[in-house]
């Protein structure tokens, strides 16, 4: 019987260079201290011996285009790219450096969309989308040197309207949990992104976040009141720029009713940031 | 307002090279047979990007365009 064995949930940019540039030194020192956390957490995932990482991201319009946004999408495959774009902008270039291509668990990402098509979610499926900062930065934090467990990349829309709900992502990651059940891996799963940035995805407010929003969100996870989360609206999240808690709703969903520990809190006025981690063993 | 016609440009824009290196060099003619309104045209030439975010332009698009981009 499989087992998830590590569950978390991490801002996604971690990368001093741009909070220097875009916040100043408050932001590059705290994202700094970010990192640090998240650095001890990949030791802890690490020592878990995963056969499988599941990572929940979404994309920045990097790999998806207006032609076709599918509102959750499993990588299958045996290997994915790191995304590679001349002249990336800031978030990307996080990836330089970075291994230019890892493995899948193909087996895995099979089930999670062939199971997940049979029980009614209507995941669409891709072969050849790369991995941006979204999916590599954090994992490439929590492993360091060390060489990434196979992947099993989910994608949510957390942009493009309409977007699927955090009730929806929820299930989502309930299905997720019972494939993992049913199989025969030790499975680590992170959900990346957030907190509140980019309000409203309005260009004039870039540059502000929504802290009490948050602190109220860190609240309810560390309840474990995923009721409450899951009768959030895609609205609310649009207002106060907390899109991305649509991945890490998946992750929540995966892991149960459990209360989840804060490893990393931080106001940085252009965007909360935060570690999370739900004790799954 | 077409939402799409505004994305699918910046979306080119971003992209594609030879066609944000032509629209850097002419804008008007870079985009002589996309499909927008008089409005949507004008804040592409000027690069008004704070219009074409409130034109339905995709604030992630928008920040990522070589050259163009930025926040």
């Amino acid at each position: 019987m499989g087992q998830l064995v590590y569950a978390a949930a991490m801002s996604h940019v971690l990368y001093p260079d741009y909070y220097g540039k875009n916040v100043g030194p408050h932001g590059r020192k705290m994202v700094e201290e970010l990192i640090a956390v998240v650095q001890e957490m990949g030791r802890e995932l690490r020592a878990t011996r995963p056969d499988a990482l599941v990572v929940i991201a979404d994309d920045h319009l990097n790999v998806f285009s207006f032609d076709a946004i599918p509102a959750m999408c499993v990588r299958i495959g045996r290997s994915v790219e790191r995304m590679v774009q001349a002249d990336a902008i800031e978030f990307d270039q996080a990836l330089d450096g970075l291994p230019q291509r890892y493995p899948l668990h193909e087996d895995l990402a099979n089930r999670i969309l062939e199971v997940g098509m049979e029980e009614g979610f209507d995941f669409a499926a891709s072969w050849s989308a790369p991995l941006d900062h979204a999916f590599l930065s954090p994992v490439g934090t929590l492993c360091g040197d060390t060489p990434a467990p196979p992947l099993v990349p989910f994608w949510v829309n957390c942009f493009v309207a309409p977007q699927p709900t955090a009730r929806r992502c929820y299930a989502a990651g309930r299905h997720i949990a019972r494939v993992i059940g049913e199989g025969p891996w030790r499975v680590a799963a992170i959900a990346t992104g957030g907190l509140s940035h980019f309000p409203e995805l309005s260009l004039a407010r870039v540059g502000t976040s929504a802290p009490s929003f948050d602190r109220r969100l860190v609240a309810l996870m560390e309840a474990g009141d995923h009721e409450a989360l899951c009768a959030l609206t895609v609205k609310e999240l649009d207002l106060t720029g907390s899109h991305e808690l649509l991945n890490w709703m998946v992750l929540m969903g995966a892991v149960g009713p459990l209360r989840a520990r804060v490893r990393f809190f931080g106001e940085m006025g252009r965007i909360d940031l935060a570690a999370m981690e739900w004790e799954t063993a | 307002m077409s939402r799409y016609e505004v994305n699918v440009l910046l979306y080119r824009l971003k992209k594609d090279a030879a066609f944000r290196g032509r629209f850097r060099a002419d804008a008007q003619g870079a985009l002589a047979g996309a499909e927008l309104t008089a409005e949507e045209r004008d804040a592409f030439v000027r690069w008004d990007a704070r219009r074409l975010n409130e034109l339905g332009g995709s604030l992630h698009l928008l920040i990522s365009i070589p050259g163009l981009g930025g926040h």
